[in-house]
């Protein structure tokens, strides 16, 4: 038997469905509470993401932008506005259907056609986009329908997600942009949890809760405050009197203050900066015997104790950690073994008659003790018989030398640190034969053969093995002196909970909270 | 006639500052679009970006275009945050202005009154802790001594912010640091030039008309003592708009120093240049300014000005 509802008693519970439904998830999101004051090392310029190229730039891009896809605290993709996505079965267009009815800060709605412009400028190199480069292989975007983005990629590339992952994917408002012109990088217009409140060049900027959020990372703290100190003890001085609640870049050497305070405890997670000298793989550096006993001479564990105060990890293949995990392949770590290496010089045919000469180049303030490292490097070097010179270079100069073609540098190698999400991107560009970021030289068939062949496919399996192996090879042939990874080191006040920060340095504030004391 | 004389000389002053400004940039290692385009970035990439900045113009319309930037806001930008150069000075320059006023003022002061002292109580106790002091503060360079005040202040006692400029109680350490310099440096000038005039003849006549021994001091034997001291002064300021750079990175001031300094980390021309522009700017009009002081503390150098 049914039983009629009256009209009156229909129109309740239909509205107590529809806020069961729809009412009851927003009532389970906390009101923002507290706030947290940040300082940090390095100076900020802008947060417009085609052009932000800093770490601090990209966890306020996470928090004023929304993107298709976003990475999580564990460097995981994840999708964001993203609801289905699928490659043609021609691998050259790449659909995306999103989810609908959200809107910019100022109040503008955010739909198909927005996503697609704030692609389209990221392609266009004329904008001043520094990351036109690295996205051209998603050709051109469009709208269809009011849902939907279609790439028209240039290339097969099976590594679309971690470029629409990546902070620099965060969809900026184009009008609002065209209106504002530079300023939109200190105060942007976007459609994430926060928005920019204040921005004092040099010294201060601040978000604040977005009120047209409409999304599930909403908001968890009234004010996040930035502080720009660059001098490490004035940024130590902060957090051991309260004034910050984080400070990142802590040295060594005030890693013990900090946490003798009571109030504030040192972080030492992973990096993925992985930090190497580039050789150049001519001259005396082409025969592998020699790359590998430069590779076995030298006193990795020592080093990083006695010289970066334990802030880093030696290294187990040439992409750090958080580099897409699982294409990531390690290894054993490359021995100690200096008279392994005098016999391996011994047969290139190098002793105290005919000594091998290296100039090891290294640049200055660029990463954790980096010049104390050329010295501690060439010293260890000397120790087994080559004639090896460090040769310390202002960060211009450095620079400028990197960028040499080969046949004009006057050095053996050099000192980089790289840090990037993609292992495709980071392979590709440093050991595809010819590519002019290959600073090295390195050259082999087999790797291009499966660099194209990685890129081609979508298919994680596939991409594993293809990876593993190309990964495999690079260990194994030593381009590089393998040196570690750098540690980061952040000083957290005991009030926060739920910090995270990724291995590519970006601080991720979604579940963070304070508490009183 | 003078003051515009004056000015007039400072035009191609100026304008050789400009092209050194200009072509010294220009000889600074390293590639501004390689730089912003980061160390993965291929050559066309870069490419790209230098297109986009006008770096592949040839060098005598960049240092035009440069030229024309001085009246024309829109032309001279920088090439980090595309905004106005006069916009990113101008946001500066008050923070850099309030901490080179504010020490010189207080250096003045101090140096006056403990100079005068000093005088005053030759080989006492007090002088000998003044030239204590003084050589430390001459002597002392403003880099620990700044990390030495955040120490005291900030961590052991928290009295003062650490860093930053968010409110004025975070301007008194740097003030005071860079204070110590022209204090040191007044007290010692204005002891040795009042010990040099105290037993002068017009300052007995003052003397003989029955004006007090302080009186005679500040109207008469000061007034001569402070003519050296003003152009001490306009040395001083200058000096402390170029270490801005110094007291600004350690008590993390947002001022011109640190935007001079941020703008040669990251290759940013159009920053530098303008900057050196205003810096030399500046030391023109405090030197004219130094000038006319001392000519009015002083009438005997008036005539020979005006010559």
């Amino acid at each position: 038997m049914t039983r009629l509802l009256s009209p009156a008693r229909r129109m309740m519970l239909l509205a107590a469905s529809f806020m069961l439904v729809t009412g009851l998830p927003y009532a389970a999101q906390a009101a923002p509470e507290g706030s947290i004051k940040i300082a940090v090392g390095a100076d900020t310029t802008t947060f417009h993401p085609h052009v932000n190229s800093l770490p601090v730039g990209n966890a306020v891009d996470m928090l004023v932008f929304e993107q298709l896809f976003r990475m999580g605290a564990d460097n995981k993709v994840v999708p964001e506005l993203a609801k289905t996505w699928n490659w043609s079965e021609d691998g050259m267009t790449f659909t995306v259907t999103f989810e609908t009815g959200h809107v910019f800060s100022n109040g503008d709605p955010l739909d198909a056609e927005d996503i697609a412009a704030s692609f389209n400028q990221l392609l266009d190199p004329k904008s001043g986009s520094i990351y036109a480069g690295l996205y051209a292989s998603l050709g051109k975007a469009e709208a269809k329908g009011a849902d939907t983005v279609v790439f028209h990629l240039t290339e097969k590339n099976g590594h679309i997600l971690m470029l629409l992952a990546n902070s620099a994917a965060g969809i900026i408002d184009v009008k609002a942009n065209t209106a504002m012109g530079a300023e939109y990088g200190r105060k942007p217009v976007g459609s994430g949890p926060y928005m920019i409140d204040q921005f004092i060049g040099g010294e201060r900027f601040s978000l604040v809760p977005n009120p047209k959020y409409s999304g599930k990372l909403s908001a968890k703290l009234k004010k996040i405050e930035f502080m720009t100190v660059p001098e490490d003890g004035a940024r130590m001085a902060l957090i051991e009197t309260g004034e910050a609640d984080i400070v990142d870049r802590v040295p060594a050497e005030s890693i013990g203050e900090i946490n003798d305070t009571g109030t504030a405890k040192v972080i030492l997670p992973d990096s993925m900066f992985s930090i190497s000298m580039e050789l150049l793989n001519s001259g005396p550096l082409a025969d592998p015997r020699v790359r590998e006993a430069l590779n076995i001479s030298i006193d990795r564990d020592g080093m990083i104790k006695g010289i970066l105060g334990g802030l880093a990890t030696p290294s187990v293949g040439m992409v750090g950690p958080g580099t897409q995990d699982e294409l990531r392949a390690t290894f054993p770590p490359k021995p100690f073994d200096t008279a392994k290496a005098k016999q391996l010089l011994a047969d290139a045919g190098y002793g105290p008659d005919k000594k091998l000469s290296l100039v090891v180049t290294c640049p200055n303030g660029r990463y954790i003790k980096d010049s104390q490292v050329c010295q501690a490097l060439a010293a260890q070097w000397q120790a087994i018989g080559i004639d090896a010179k460090p040769q310390v270079l202002d960060l211009s100069n450095w620079a400028a030398n990197s960028r040499l073609p080969l046949d004009q540098r006057k050095d053996n190698m050099t000192m980089v640190g790289r840090a990037t999400a993609g292992i495709d991107f980071t392979l590709y560009r440093l050991f595809k034969t010819g590519v002019s970021t290959n600073i090295s030289g390195f050259s082999d068939p087999t790797v291009d053969k499966l660099l194209a062949e990685g890129r081609a496919t979508s298919d994680v399996a596939e991409q594993k093995k293809i990876y593993g192996e190309i990964q495999k090879t690079i260990w194994d042939k030593n381009p590089y002196v393998f040196l570690w990874y750098q540690k980061q080191a952040l000083g957290v006040s005991d009030k926060v909970h739920g910090f995270a920060i990724r291995p590519d340095e970006t601080m991720i504030f979604d579940n963070v909270t304070v508490s009183s004391n | 006639m003078y003051v515009l004389r004056r000015l007039l000389t400072a035009i191609p002053t100026l304008f050789a500052v400009s092209l050194l400004a200009f072509w010294f940039v220009y000889m600074i290692p390293g590639d501004p679009a390689a730089k912003l385009a980061g160390n993965m970035a291929t050559n066309d990439e870069i490419a790209a970006i230098r297109d986009h900045l006008g770096l592949d113009k040839p060098l005598i319309v960049r240092y035009g275009l440069f030229l024309k930037g001085v009246v024309d806001p829109a032309i001279a930008t920088s090439y980090r945050t595309s905004r106005p150069v006069v916009q990113e000075i101008s946001e500066r320059l008050p923070n850099t202005l309030i901490v080179a006023i504010g020490g010189l003022a207080i250096g003045i002061l101090f140096g006056i009154v403990t100079g005068v002292i000093c005088a005053l109580r030759q080989g006492g106790w007090f002088d000998a802790a003044v030239t204590a002091l003084t050589l430390a503060g001459i002597s002392m360079p403003i880099y620990w001594l700044g990390l030495l005040c955040i120490w005291l202040f900030a961590v052991t006692l928290r009295w003062l912010p650490a860093a930053g400029a968010a409110t004025p109680a975070h301007f008194v350490l740097p003030i005071l640091v860079v204070a110590t310099r022209p204090a040191a440096l007044f007290s010692r000038l204005v002891t040795a030039n009042l010990l040099e005039v105290m037993g002068k003849d017009y300052l007995d006549t003052a003397r003989s008309k029955g004006l007090s021994e302080t009186h005679v001091i500040v109207r008469h034997a000061l007034r001569n003592s402070l003519v050296a001291a003003v152009s001490v002064a306009g040395i001083q300021f200058g000096g402390m708009i170029g270490g801005s750079v110094v007291t600004e990175t350690v008590f993390g001031i947002p001022g011109i120093g640190r935007l001079l300094v941020d703008a040669v980390t990251g290759s940013d021309y159009p920053v530098i240049q303008y900057c050196v522009l205003m810096f030399a700017t500046i030391f023109i009009v405090v030197n004219l300014a130094t000038d006319l002081i001392g000519q009015w503390l002083d009438p005997r150098t008036r005539s020979h000005a005006a010559a």
